[in-house]
C-alpha cells in the first residue's frame, strides 16, 4: 500500500530525508518515531504530493505520487497534528464537504453513521466545531476517512496534545481502521501509543531509518531503550 | 464537489456576523437609494410634464404678434428624465434640463439639478448608480479577500489537499459562492427598478431589454472584480496582505483611475473657456450676415444676388419680403457659425472620450461608468444628441416663422402680426434619445474593454491555479 524506495529530500545542502526505504502493507499500522527533525513529517509531506522529493519515489496503492499527484489521494486520508476544521460548521457539515470534495456524496444519515463510527457522541453531530476539544475534531479526521473509504491512513503527532483517554480511544479507532484493511503511517513522539497501537515501529534520526522493529516482537523498554540508543541519549540511571 | 464549495462557503459567509451586517448595510443603501431616486425621478418628470404643456400654451396663445418678435420671444425645450435615469443618474444632475430657443443664438442648456443645490452637494448623492458602481465591487473585497487565505491561516488548506479535490473545482466553487450575493442583490435591485419603471407609464419609454443589458453589463464588471479579489488571495499568504491589496486595487480602479484619466483627458484635449468659446462664436458671427443689418457688406451683396437672380431692380419688386429673406439668410449663417462651434466642442468630447477609452485598460471601472450611462440615456453623448436635436428645432422654428413673413409681406412693409392660430401650426419639439441598438453600437469599444478586463481576469486566475499544478490551496 505505501512504499518508498531511495525516498531522499534536501534543502540545499541539507538532507532532510535521506534514501528512505519503508513498506506498509495492507492493514498494518506503522509508527515512525524520532525527535523533531528527523524527518517524519518530511516523509509524510512527500506521500501526500505536498513536495517533491529530491530523488527516489513513492508509492500509494501502487500509483507514484508524483506522477499521480490527484489520483492517489483517492485512496489516501491525512490527520495532522493538529487537524483543523471550518468552525462556523457543524461536525455533519464539516464531514459532509470533506467527504464531498473527495468525492463520496453521503446523505444526512450516512454522515451521522460515519461520525458514531468514529466515537463521536451524537450530541455533538450539529455543534459547530469551534465548540470541539482536539480530541474530537481528530474524531471528525477518523470519519472523514472512514467516509472516504481510506485504504491508507497517513497520521502527523495525532495524539500530541490529547489526553490519556482521548489518546485511547484515538488508538481503537486505529485499530478499527486496521481490521478494516487500512495500511496506516503515524508519526509520532508517543513511545507508548506506538507500541500499543503499531504492528511495526521504525526509528528515524537525521533523514535516516535506523531501526525497525515487530512491534509484538519488542517490550516497550526495550523498545524506549532503542530509541534511546539511537538518539544517543543517556539515561538518567546511567 | 463544486456544489459542496459553494455550499461550504455561503454557509460560512451568511455564518459571519461581519458579512451578515455588510450585506444588511448595502441592501439598506440600495432600497434607500433607489426610493430617493424613484422620488426624484417622478417628480422631475412631473415637473416636465407640467413645464412643457405650460410652454406649448403659451407659444399656442400669443395672440396676434410679428413672427420676429416671437423668435425672440423664444420658447423652451425641455429634456426629460429617461426611466432608467432611475438607476443611473450620469452626468443629469450637471447638464441642465432646458434649453432656450430664441432666434440668432443657440443657448446652452440649463437650469441644473447641480446649480439648485448648496456646497454640501460636493458630498454626492446616494444614488443606485453609486451603490452598483462603488460599493457593490467594495462588497466584493470584503467578502472574498480571504476564500484562500483562511484555509491556509486556519490549516484546512491540508486536508482540501490531500482529498484530490481538483484545484479548479475549488477555485469555481469559491467564485460561484462569491458572485451569488452579488448577483442576488444586482438582480433585486434591477427588478424592484423595473417593476417601479413599468408602473410608471406616463414617463418615456421603459424597456425591459435596456435594463437586462444594463445587468449584464454590471455583472461582468462584478466578475471582473470576482476574479481580481480571488486571484490576490490565491497568491498572498496572509488574509490582512490579501485585503490590503484587494482595497488598493479597488481604490485604483474606482477612485484613482477615473480621476486620473478625466485630469489626462482634460489637460490633453482641453475645452475652451465660456469666454474663448463666446469670443470666438462673435468673431465668425461678424464676418457673416447679420439679420438685423441690411447696410452691412453681405447684406449688400446678397441684396444683389437676390436682385440678379430675380431679375428686378428693387426690393420692392421680389415676390418676398427681403427683410424676413436676409433675417433667415443671417439664421442660417448663425447657425453654421454655432455648428462650427459646438461641433468643436463635440470633437474635443469625442478626443476626451477616446483618452478615457485608452485609460479604460486601468481600470474596469471605466468601461463600466461609460456602458451604465450610455444605457441609462443619461451621458454625454444622449446630451449632446439632445442639444443638437434642440437646435435643429431652433433652426427650423426660426425657419418657419421667417417663411411666415417673406410669404405675408412686401419689402418695407411694418407692423405685420400672424394669426392667432399660426403658432399651432409649428410642431411641438419632440425628442426621440438614440434607441439601444445604437447605443450598444456606438459604445463598441467600451464592451470589448470590458470584455478584454474579464478574459484578462478570469486568465488570471486559471494560468494561477494551473500554475499550482491544479492544487490551489
Amino acid at each position: 500500500m505505501i512504499i518508498t524506495n531511495n525516498l531522499t529530500k534536501k534543502y540545499g545542502d541539507f538532507t532532510a530525508l535521506d534514501h528512505l526505504e519503508l513498506r506498509v502493507k495492507e492493514g498494518e499500522i506503522y509508527c515512525l518515531l524520532g525527535a523533531n527533525g528527523a524527518g517524519k513529517t518530511t516523509t509524510i509531506n512527500l506521500l501526500l504530493g505536498f513536495i517533491q522529493p529530491s530523488s527516489g519515489s513513492a508509492f500509494i496503492n501502487q500509483l507514484d505520487v508524483q506522477e499521480n499527484l490527484l489520483e492517489t489521494k483517492r485512496f489516501l486520508a491525512y490527520i495532522p497534528e493538529n487537524l483543523m476544521l471550518y468552525p462556523s460548521l457543524s461536525a455533519v457539515e464539516n464531514l459532509d464537504y470533506f467527504s464531498g470534495i473527495g468525492g463520496k456524496n453521503l446523505n444526512k444519515t450516512q454522515l451521522e453513521e460515519f461520525l458514531e463510527e468514529a466515537g463521536l457522541q451524537s450530541d455533538a453531530f450539529h455543534k459547530r466545531i469551534s465548540s470541539f476539544s482536539k480530541g474530537m475534531r481528530q474524531k471528525v479526521g477518523i470519519a472523514i476517512a472512514l467516509a472516504k473509504d481510506a485504504k491508507v491512513l497517513l497520521l502527523d503527532e495525532p495524539t500530541s496534545g490529547l489526553d490519556p483517554k482521548a489518546s485511547n480511544e484515538f488508538g481503537h479507532l486505529l485499530q478499527k481502521l486496521r481490521a478494516k484493511g487500512v495500511a496506516t503511517l503515524m508519526a509520532t513522539h508517543d513511545l507508548f501509543r506506538a507500541k500499543e497501537v503499531a504492528t511495526h515501529i521504525g526509528i528515524m534520526k537525521d533523514g535516516q531509518l535506523k531501526q525497525q522493529f515487530v512491534a509484538d516482537a519488542i517490550s516497550l523498554s526495550q523498545l524506549e531503550k532503542a530509541y534511546l540508543d539511537t538518539m544517543e541519549y543517556k539515561t538518567i540511571a546511567s | 464537489m463544486i456544489r459542496k464549495t459553494i455550499n461550504k462557503e455561503l454557509k460560512e459567509l451568511f455564518r459571519d456576523g461581519r458579512v451578515r451586517t455588510s450585506l444588511l448595510i448595502v441592501l439598506l443603501l440600495l432600497g434607500i437609494a433607489v426610493w430617493i431616486s424613484s422620488q426624484q425621478y417622478q417628480k422631475t418628470n412631473a415637473d416636465y410634464a407640467a413645464a412643457k404643456v405650460s410652454e406649448r400654451e403659451v407659444w399656442d396663445n400669443q395672440g396676434e404678434k410679428n413672427p420676429h418678435s416671437a423668435a425672440h420671444y423664444g420658447t423652451y425645450a425641455f429634456k426629460p428624465k429617461y426611466p432608467l435615469s432611475l438607476v443611473d443618474q450620469g452626468v443629469d444632475k450637471y447638464v441642465g434640463t432646458s434649453i432656450f430657443l430664441e432666434a440668432h443664438k443657440r443657448n446652452e442648456a440649463q437650469f441644473s439639478a447641480a446649480t439648485d443645490q448648496t456646497g454640501l452637494a460636493r458630498f454626492g448623492d446616494l444614488t443606485p448608480d453609486f451603490i452598483l458602481l462603488f460599493i457593490i465591487p467594495l462588497l466584493i473585497v470584503l467578502l472574498g479577500y480571504n476564500a484562500f487565505t483562511k484555509e491556509r491561516e486556519l490549516g484546512t488548506h491540508a486536508l482540501i489537499k490531500s482529498s484530490g479535490a481538483k484545484g479548479w473545482k475549488i477555485v469555481l466553487g469559491k467564485w460561484t459562492a462569491l458572485f451569488l450575493p452579488v448577483l442576488t442583490i444586482t438582480v433585486v435591485l434591477l427588478l424592484l427598478a423595473g417593476l417601479v419603471l413599468s408602473n410608471l407609464q406616463d414617463y418615456g419609454v421603459f424597456q425591459w431589454n435596456s435594463l437586462l443589458v444594463l445587468g449584464l453589463v454590471y455583472l461582468l464588471y462584478y466578475a471582473v472584480f470576482t476574479n481580481l479579489v480571488l486571484w490576490v488571495s490565491q497568491w498572498t499568504k496572509r488574509s490582512g496582505i490579501s485585503l490590503v491589496i484587494s482595497l488598493s486595487l479597488w481604490i485604483i480602479a474606482c477612485l484613482a483611475a477615473p480621476k486620473a484619466a478625466s485630469n489626462i483627458a482634460e489637460a490633453r484635449h482641453p475645452y475652451p473657456t465660456r469666454q474663448e468659446f463666446a469670443a470666438n462664436v462673435l468673431k465668425d458671427k461678424d464676418a457673416g450676415i447679420d439679420g438685423h443689418n441690411p447696410w452691412s457688406k453681405e447684406a449688400k451683396l446678397l441684396e444683389e444676388q437676390v436682385l440678379a437672380e430675380y431679375e428686378v431692380d428693387s426690393l420692392q419688386q421680389l415676390p418676398f419680403n427681403f427683410s424676413a429673406y436676409l433675417a433667415q439668410k443671417g439664421e442660417e449663417h448663425e447657425a453654421e457659425v454655432y455648428f462650427k462651434h459646438y461641433n468643436y466642442l463635440k470633437e474635443q468630447y469625442e478626443n476626451q472620450s477616446g483618452t478615457y477609452r485608452s485609460l479604460a485598460l486601468l481600470s474596469p471601472f471605466l468601461p463600466a461608468r461609460f456602458l451604465s450611462m450610455a444605457i441609462a440615456q443619461t451621458d454625454y453623448a444622449t446630451h449632446w444628441d439632445f442639444s443638437d436635436a434642440a437646435e435643429n428645432y431652433r433652426i427650423a422654428t426660426q425657419e418657419f416663422l421667417n417663411n411666415n413673413t417673406a410669404q405675408n409681406t412686401r419689402y418695407g412693409e411694418i407692423g405685420y402680426k400672424a394669426t392667432a392660430a399660426f403658432w399651432q401650426e409649428l410642431p411641438p419639439f419632440d425628442y426621440n434619445p438614440p434607441e439601444l441598438g445604437q447605443i450598444l453600437k456606438n459604445n463598441r469599444s467600451n464592451f470589448g474593454i470590458l470584455g478584454l478586463w474579464a478574459v484578462f481576469s478570469f486568465g488570471l486566475l486559471f494560468f494561477t491555479t494551473k500554475k499550482n499544478n491544479d492544487v490551489t490551496i
